[in-house]
Order: structure tokens, then C-alpha cells, then sequence
């Protein structure tokens, strides 16, 4: 897992997906652009998260963050993925999890014309917060130890927020990973 | 309830062993006398047996165990089939719900601990989940790329009762079929087959798994396609036919191996193209041009080697809709079989056998010579494997049975069981290196007990002959811990049992001791005790291309 306030390999929010780069023929997967993103429904049982990290392990990936929540559907859920394929090629992480029975529909949206959106809430010791208010944050509460603001949007702005936030004194911050939907228009 | 479904879903055979946690289910065995119970010595050897079953006659095998020990016994077991696309049914016992968590007495977590060589799994926590689970697990591990599937269920669930629901319905939404063939590539790739100067067709377990070894035949025919098989595939192609390359890979045949690396299309169908098969990846099939990969596994294109043309199908589905499109072939084709056969007789594969000492070779010409296409083989894991592999001509499917990706140890007499039992027509040879075969001799009992008719042939180089190969070539000569200096005697080790058996020294003892196995009703075990310095050739060094391949040295 990726921690706190590395710099998270997020998708371009609106971007051209790549040109396939592997080689074709006989060649071995070579390293490329090896952040894929995943939208997978499931079904939602005990053993559906074990399951799908497992698989994500034992194939050579390598998850670098995750969403899980239920879906508007009932019995399913829906998790969203930032997967590091290492060495296999880019496909291998849709097609291995596919395979999983408890994997219902994946989605790679890599590079996909989609909403890409985290959630950040901090505590900073300051109370004066206007500089992270204007940058799209609400204060979710002001006591005498400091304030606690909320956060959402790419995870580029989400990890700008975070180097603001170091400037109003940061006590302590959660942040979750993304979740992504493909746009409307 | 556990036993009437396993009743439904056509089960004959289980194989297995109690405990304290699957008794519920044991103590109403005895009312289904339609369901025979093979008691093992060790549930290792009840996964092996359920897998040669499987292997053997097509259904799945099932397989009991008890929590804890008994369930972790079969994660070799269950690796070995998942490993290889075998059809099994395990149900472990597990600890009461209520006690589910707490470190209660033989809890394991099952399912966490065989997730990884399981295609799926379940932990069953509720009567009312029972009867689906078990006919979804039966499709499951049937249909599409079979494997083995686990059910675990709790103690307390194996004692509760439930009205019987109905179970034809199956609604699986995270488990589709490949079974439409995409019919514009299937004619790109009949027609890149054809139009191929020297085409080369590899064959592994899927064509066998699939029933398509008439539609191979009939594909390789018609496009003038010489056919290579994978250990696996063994079978799936006759290694008599004059289109065969008999058997590829790091361990193939010299004239197979020349023949993918200077193919310019590779087809290859119902196959994993794993190391073993390609060797050094880089170097594999160097001149092609078009490789065309067909598996029902959507997950194999492109894991190892990107295909040019891939169809992600049912090899017989493919081949079948293949077939009608070759058309016209490539006027080279009487070159590239002239070619062919050059490096059939330059590459032959070939054995020492004037050292004095007993060759494994010459004991399984003998055996051949005997069974020809009438007999079933079970190899081990080792030398025995690929000698097995090599100097036997195997015609059809099932003939040859071994563990290919996972190379068990201790795999061959279980399998010989399980397979004996469910080909009891079949004769059954178990051929196995003396160092897997102390792996699981224990189950020796189960062929007494039921006086199958199996013969256990033993290629006893008193020595882990596979390591102390790579260890003489490729690990600086030093034998470390490869000599198995201090092993039973195995005439006395079978008498112990209560089966026959011979030693054989000599060459000319080979055919008096086979004639003996042969007459003998029952298990009998003959202890070969071969050449120590014998070795498998061809052998590709290890990180080696298959072009670097060794061949036996002229003595």
C-alpha cells in the first residue's frame, strides 16, 4: 500500500489511452506505464476482498491503493483499484481478475475519459483555514486544538491540498484512495 | 444432505479420510452404499488419487478431509490439479460457526491457506447455502478451464437439516463461458497456417481436456502442420504420425525443438507456453512471424507470449471452425518436411546402454514393446517423467498421465490408484523414481486393500537423479544431498504391505519380471535398479535457448 503523502501515481483524469506499447511476437513484457486503475464490481462476501488481494499478490502486482464500498446494487460491491502490474503486461491485472468468480464486471479505465475522485480529512492546528477553504476545502469542525477540514477531487489537487495543509500546521490526516466514474458527457 | 448431493451429481468414487471435524458427514456414509469411500493413508494421497481419477476417466474426482492437518494434507494435492486443469471436488470440515475464529482445536483457515491452487472456493456457514454451493462447485470445476474447487464446511452446518431446494437453476454472474468463437480470426488463422512456408502446430493439455484431438488431426492434416505436444499434451496428438514432432520443450525432441525455432507461423492450442516450453524466453521461436495462440482462458494471451492471432475459445470450438478456412497451401511444404526429416535423423533420440548397467530405457522399450496403445502410464516426477514421456509412443489422450506444471513428487502411485479405479478396464502402469515414490508408499495399503490391478515399475538410480543431473551440468558438479543412500528394500518394503515384488539387476532379467507383473492379478512391484549416472537427453542447459539443446553423448 501506498502511505500518506507519497505522491500517488493517479491517472490523468482526461487523458488518450495509450497506445498499446507492448511488443508484439514472442517478446517479454517490457516495463511501461505500470499504473492501471479498476473499477470491479463484486460480489460482496467475507472472503471477495482476501480473494482479490490475494490474487493481486500472487500474480506480482502490487496495489497501490483501494475503495471498497457497497454498489446501488444489493450483495455487491464495487472496489476501485490502483494496481502496479510490475513485469506482466498491462491487460494481465483485468484478465486475472476476471477470472475470480467473485468478480462479477472490471472495467480497466486506465487513461479513460473519467471522474477520478479522493477524499481527504485533516486536522490542522491552526484556525485560521481560509487559505484551504479557498482551495475547495469544508471545515468540519473549529475547537481550541485546531480544525478539521475535508477534502475531495484529483488525486494531483488532493496531494496539492496536502502540502498546504503542511503550512496550518497538519496534525493528522486520512485520506482515502480514489474512486472513479466514467464521465457523462 | 452433503452425501445426497454428491449422489445428484453423479459421484461414484470419494476419496478420503475423517477427523473430528467432517465425522457428521462419515457417520451417514454407510446409508449410501452407491457412493464407495476409498480410505487413504494420508490425504495428500486422496488428492492425488482423486486427481488420477479425474485424469483417468474425465469426471471429477472428490476428495474428504477433516480441518486442520487434514485440509492443509491437500494443498499439494490440490496445487498439482490446479496447476494442471484437473476437474476435483474437495470437502474439508471445518470447526463449528460458532467457534469459527477462535483458534478452536484443528481450525485452520482453509480457504485463506488454498485460495492460491484452488479455481475457487467456499466456506459454508448456513445449511441453506449448501445445496447450491455444491452443484455450483460441480459446474465450476467442470466447465470452461477445469480445476479443483474447495468447500469447507462447518461442523455444525454438516449436522443441520434443510428442506431440499431446488438446484437446477445455476446463476453464476462472475462466472462466464468462452464458448463463442470469434470467427474472423479462426479464418485469419486457418489461412496464416496454410499460407506459412514451415507452420508448426503445439498441442498442449487443453486439446486433451477439450475431446479435440480428432479435430487437431483432422486440422494438421488438411494444413499440412506438424504437430508438437507439450508434456501435457502428451497424447493429444499419435507420436506415430508422420506430421508429429513428438514432444516439445526444454526437455523435446531434437527435431521438435528445430523445428519451433525455425518455424515462421507457431500455432499453439490449449497451452500455458510456460518456461518449461519456451525456455529462455528471448530466444524462443526467434523466425516467427505469426504466432497464433488459442486457449479458453482469456488470461493466457499474452502472459508469456503476445500472440498475433488469439482466440480465446474451446480448443475443439476453434479447431472446428478452423478447418474449412485453410484453403490453399504454401507450395514450400515439401521442404519444410524434407527438412523435418533431416533433423529427425540427425537428432534421434538416442541412450547409452553399453556401460554394463541396467538403463532405464531398455525397461520401458520392454514395457511398450508389451502394452503398445493398450495401457495406461502414471509417471512420478524426475528422470522417470521424462524418460517415461519420451521412450513410450502414446496415440491417444489419457494414456499418459504425470504432474506437468507443478511436478509433484509422490505423485505417481496415488494417481495410479485413482486412475486404476477409474479405468478399472485399463491396465495401469505406475512408473516412479524411488525418491517421490517413498513420498506416498504409504498408500501402497489402499492397493492391497483393494487388490488393484496396478504395477508399479520403480527406475531405481538410488539417487535424486533430476537434481543430481542439474547438479553434475549446471550447479559446479557438487552432489549436495542428491544421493539417497539409505533407502529400503523395496521387495521387503512390498512384502511388508502384502504385495508381491522383484528385484532387477540386469538387463536380461528386464522381461521375466515384466511377464511376472503381467501374470500377477493384483498390485506388483518390480524395483528396477538402474544405471546411476543415467541422464534425460535432450536437455536444454538452464537459461539456455531451446536452440542450445544437449543431446545424449555417443558412447
Amino acid at each position: 500500500m501506498t502511505f500518506l503523502h507519497n505522491e500517488p501515481p493517479h491517472p490523468p483524469a482526461v487523458a488518450a489511452r495509450p497506445e498499446p506499447t507492448s511488443p508484439q511476437g514472442g517478446e517479454v513484457n517490457r516495463p511501461q506505464e505500470r499504473v492501471r486503475v479498476l473499477s470491479v464490481l463484486v460480489e460482496d462476501g467475507s472472503n471477495t476482498l482476501s480473494k482479490v488481494s490475494g490474487l493481486i499478490r500472487r500474480r506480482g502486482f502490487h496495489v497501490l491503493s483501494i475503495s471498497v464500498g457497497p454498489s446501488h446494487q444489493p450483495g455487491r460491491s464495487r472496489i476501485t483499484l490502483q494496481i502496479d502490474h510490475g513485469h506482466a503486461e498491462a491487460d494481465q491485472v483485468r484478465k486475472q481478475l476476471e477470472r475470480l468468480v467473485e468478480v462479477i464486471q472490471i472495467e480497466d479505465v486506465t487513461g479513460e475519459d473519467v471522474h477520478s475522485r479522493e477524499l481527504v480529512v485533516a486536522k490542522v492546528s491552526a484556525s485560521e483555514v481560509k487559505g484551504l477553504v479557498e482551495r475547495g476545502a469544508k471545515v468540519l469542525d473549529t475547537g481550541p486544538d485546531g480544525t478539521t477540514v475535508e477534502f475531495a477531487g484529483e488525486g494531483k489537487d488532493v496531494c496539492d491540498f496536502i502540502n498546504e495543509l503542511i503550512r496550518h500546521g497538519v496534525l493528522d490526516v486520512a485520506r482515502s484512495g480514489p474512486v472513479v466514474m466514467r464521465r457523462t458527457a | 444432505m452433503i452425501l445426497e448431493a454428491l449422489e445428484r451429481e453423479g459421484v461414484e468414487f470419494i476419496f478420503g479420510y475423517p477427523g473430528g471435524a467432517n465425522l457428521p458427514i462419515y457417520q451417514h456414509l454407510p446409508e449410501h452404499p452407491k457412493l464407495k469411500h476409498i480410505l487413504v493413508r494420508h490425504e495428500q494421497g486422496a488428492a492425488h488419487m482423486a486427481d488420477g481419477y479425474a485424469r483417468a476417466c474425465g469426471k471429477p474426482g472428490v476428495v474428504f478431509a477433516t480441518s486442520g492437518p487434514g485440509a492443509l494434507n491437500l494443498v499439494t494435492g490440490l496445487a498439482t490439479a490446479y496447476m494442471d486443469s484437473v476437474p476435483m471436488i474437495a470437502i474439508t470440515g471445518q470447526v463449528a460457526s460458532t467457534q469459527v475464529g477462535r483458534d478452536a482445536f484443528q481450525e485452520t483457515d482453509v480457504i485463506g491457506a488454498t485460495s492460491s491452487v484452488t479455481k475457487h472456493s467456499y466456506l459454508v456457514t448456513n445449511i441453506d447455502q449448501l445445496p447450491r454451493v455444491i452443484h455450483e462447485a460441480f459446474h465450476i470445476a467442470t466447465t470452461g478451464r477445469p480445476g479443483p474447487v474447495l468447500i469447507d464446511i462447518c461442523k455444525d452446518v454438516q449436522q443441520a437439516s434443510a428442506e431440499r431446494i431446488n438446484t437446477e437453476r445455476l446463476d453464476i454472474p462472475g462466472y462466464q463461458l468462452n464458448g463463442h468463437v470469434n470467427l474472423d480470426r479462426a479464418r485469419e488463422a486457418a489461412r496464416a497456417v496454410a499460407n506459412a512456408e514451415r507452420p508448426v502446430i503445439l498441442a498442449g493439455h487443453g486439446v486433451i481436456l477439450s475431446h479435440a484431438e480428432a479435430e487437431l488431426r483432422e486440422f494438421a492434416e488438411k494444413a499440412g502442420a506438424p504437430v508438437g505436444t507439450t508434456l501435457l499434451g502428451i497424447g493429444a496428438f499419435p507420436v506415430n504420425h508422420p506430421l508429429s514432432l513428438h514432444m516439445t520443450g526444454f526437455m523435446g525432441t531434437g527435431w521438435n525443438l528445430k523445428a519451433v525455432q525455425n518455424a515462421d507461423v507457431l500455432m499453439m492450442v490449449g497451452m500455458r507456453i510456460d518456461d518449461r516450453v519456451t525456455a529462455r524466453l528471448a530466444d524462443f521461436a526467434p523466425k516467427v512471424k505469426t504466432f497464433i495462440h488459442i486457449d479458453i482462458d482469456g488470461s493466457e494471451m499474452g502472459k508469456n507470449v503476445r500472440p498475433h492471432i488469439e482466440l480465446v475459445a474451446d480448443a475443439k470450438n476453434a479447431l472446428e471452425a478452423m478447418t474449412p478456412h485453410i484453403g490453399e497451401l504454401h507450395e514450400g511444404r515439401g521442404q519444410w518436411f524434407s527438412q523435418i526429416d533431416a533433423w529427425r535423423e540427425e537428432h534421434p533420440l538416442k541412450y547409452t546402454h553399453s556401460n554394463g548397467h541396467l538403463q532405464p530405457q531398455d525397461v520401458l522399450i520392454d514395457m511398450y514393446r508389451r502394452c503398445r496403445s493398450e495401457a495406461i502410464v502414471v509417471a512420478d516426477v524426475g528422470q522417470n517423467q521424462i524418460w517415461a514421456a519420451l521412450w513410450w509412443n502414446y496415440d491417444r489422450p489419457g494414456l499418459f498421465l504425470n504432474s506437468g506444471g507443478s511436478g509433484t513428487m509422490g505423485f505417481a502411485l496415488p494417481a495410479a490408484i485413482g486412475a486404476k479405479i477409474g479405468r478399472p478396464d485399463a491396465d495401469v502402469w505406475c512408473v516412479a523414481g524411488e525418491g517421490g515414490f517413498v513420498m506416498t508408499a504409504q498408500e501402497l495399503s489402499v492397493a492391497v486393500e483393494h487388490q488393484l490391478d496396478i504395477k508399479i515399475v520403480l527406475l531405481n538410480n538410488f539417487s535424486l537423479g533430476m537434481v543430481r543431473q542439474f547438479q553434475d551440468d549446471f550447479y559446479g558438479g557438487v552432489r549436495s544431498q542428491s544421493e539417497l543412500t539409505h533407502m529400503p528394500d523395496f521387495v521387503k518394503l512390498a512384502d511388508a504391505y502384502g504385495m508381491p515384488a522383484v528385484r532387477v539387476d540386469t538387463f536380461e532379467e528386464i522381461g521375466p519380471a515384466l511377464d511376472a507383473a503381467e501374470r500377477t492379478k493384483g498390485p506388483f512391484l518390480i524395483d528396477f535398479r538402474i544405471d546411476p549416472e543415467a541422464n534425460v537427453y535432450p536437455i536444454v542447459p538452464l537459461g539456455k535457448g531451446l536452440n542450445d539443446f544437449w543431446e545424449a553423448p555417443d558412447k
